[in-house]
């Protein structure tokens, strides 16, 4: 039941961080499209993802593993 | 095959006669090296007392091919080759030293190389708002094999300021079952003559096979010129062996028994055969100016075995010049132990489940990296028929409250295929 309140709030938050937006043209996304901006892990970063889901018990939402594919948590 | 989509020129028209960027313009090669130790005094292989001690060294290739305009295909290839003091103690009697679990053994599962190769296949549509993605893997270790496949959709809305995406993965391995030396069936029966006594309840797992199954789904929004951000969640369910077989375990309730400086096993970890996981997260990320960006990042997890964690990170990039970018990292990571922890012979004989695996123990841990990056997009440095387009060098430090740290370096570097 906590767990389903807490999907249910992060939802929430979502959805009002997202609907109050604007929409950018192409022309005006010259900051979004730097690619220090991009919404991901850089490619270096991999090996410390990997580290991590062998070292600690939490995995996923992350671009990383989530379990399966090697003998880790 | 390389050689001939570089003949295909950069741009084309589709049927309609409108204008289509390609998806990738040209063959991109990363090579990736990176080296890691570690050290702690809590291994599970030793039931959770015992060196930690790891080295491991893993070079990584991708290599990401432009099919045509549309279509992108992309190789992964990894190997991973450690020295792990721990699980040269699977055996801890190799005759040169008295045994002893902060003592690493020469056996034969000191060492050894864990590979694994990804393909991936991507299709983008003309209009570049819709895409899908496939994935077939396959990895093997010396206790371990593995074969996964996936795919994923993505649709791009809202002239492209939203981004909504949904993925599957399905994860199929096979252990090959590997017990502590003293527990063996043919080996076993030698330490119950040596040491008077010893006769420890130990069973075979019957099952060899853990499957995960994963199904995620993400959405991301450009929130204002300056800042955009991301939500997503994952979904795992795993059955099979989620327990390792060469995890030992001691019992409060049963006598100790020891050869030369080792305690013998009275059991082997033991842990539900289904587990369900839950992660939700989310990144922010701020343009500061043409010189500073703010990336942040927020995970909350929980699994039925009794276990919540959270992990905040930020790294703030600077860039000192057009080329090169400084980017300083710390993330902040705690959890919950699962149901099933208890540290070394704390555990009870009467339990269904029981580990000394300190990963599934209550801790915090701090982590602090520092990366320099160097960026050329014009690719004017060569080397041969490969443009020089990025070179990253990294290190990281991470620390648990517990006695256990570890240390990474990592290099890459990125070319573009003229």
């Amino acid at each position: 039941m906590r767990m389903k309140k807490k999907i249910i709030l992060l939802a929430g938050l979502g959805i009002m961080l997202f609907s109050s937006c604007t929409v950018l043209k192409e022309y005006e996304k010259v900051n979004i499209n730097d690619p220090d901006m991009a919404l991901a892990d850089r490619k270096i970063d991999k090996f410390q993802t990997t580290f991590q889901s062998y070292r600690e018990a939490a995995s996923g939402a992350n671009g990383g593993k989530t379990g399966g594919g090697c003998g880790c948590n | 095959m390389i050689a001939s989509v570089l003949a295909v020129s950069a741009q084309d028209d589709n049927a309609a006669g409108e204008y289509k960027k390609r998806v990738l313009e040209h063959t991109e090669i990363d090579i990736l090296l990176n080296y890691y130790e570690q050290d702690g005094e809590n291994a599970a292989v030793t039931g959770g007392r015992g060196t930690e001690e790891l080295t491991d060294f893993s070079p990584t290739i991708i290599v990401a091919v432009p099919l045509n305009d549309d279509d992108v295909l992309t190789i992964n290839a990894n190997i991973s080759a450690y020295t792990s003091a721990s699980s040269s103690n699977v055996n801890p009697f190799d005759g040169k030293q008295p045994a002893d679990p902060f003592v690493a053994s020469s056996g034969a599962s000191k060492s050894d190389v864990w590979g694994n190769v990804v393909g991936s296949y991507s299709h983008s549509s003309d209009d570049r708002n819709r895409l899908w993605n496939a994935n077939l893997s396959g990895s093997a270790e010396f206790d371990y094999i593995s074969i996964g496949f996936g795919g994923g959709r993505t649709w791009l809305f809202n002239e492209k300021n939203t981004e909504l995406s949904l993925n599957g993965n399905v994860y199929l391995d096979t252990w090959s079952l590997i017990y502590p030396i003293e527990l063996r069936p043919d080996e076993g029966s030698s330490f119950q003559q040596l040491v008077p006594g010893y006769d420890p309840s130990f069973n075979e797992h019957s099952s060899k096979g853990r499957n995960s199954y994963s199904a995620g789904i993400g959405l991301s929004q450009i929130l204002s010129s300056r800042m955009t951000g991301y939500v997503s969640a994952d979904f795992i369910l795993q059955d099979g062996l989620l327990s390792t077989p060469f995890h030992r375990i001691y019992f409060a309730d049963k006598e100790d028994y020891f050869y030369e400086n080792f305690h013998l096993a009275d059991d082997i970890e033991q842990l539900p055969d289904t587990r369900f996981k839950i992660a939700l997260g989310a990144r922010l990320n701020y343009f500061v100016n043409h010189r500073v960006t703010l990336r942040t990042f927020y995970r909350y997890y929980t699994d039925d075995w009794g276990i919540t964690s959270h992990t905040a990170s930020i790294e703030i990039p600077v860039k000192i010049t057009d080329k090169f970018t400084l980017y300083p990292s710390y993330r902040f990571y705690n959890q919950t132990a699962a149901d099933y922890f208890a540290p070394y012979n704390e555990h009870l004989s009467t339990e269904e489940f029981y580990t000394s695996d300190y990963d599934l123990s209550e801790f915090s841990a701090n982590n602090y990296g520092f990366g320099i990056s160097y960026t050329d997009v014009f690719t004017k440095g060569h080397i041969w028929k490969l443009g020089l387009k990025s070179i990253d060098l990294k290190y990281h430090k991470y620390d648990r409250d517990s006695a256990f740290t570890a240390s990474m370096f990592s290099f890459g570097v990125k070319f573009v295929v003229d």
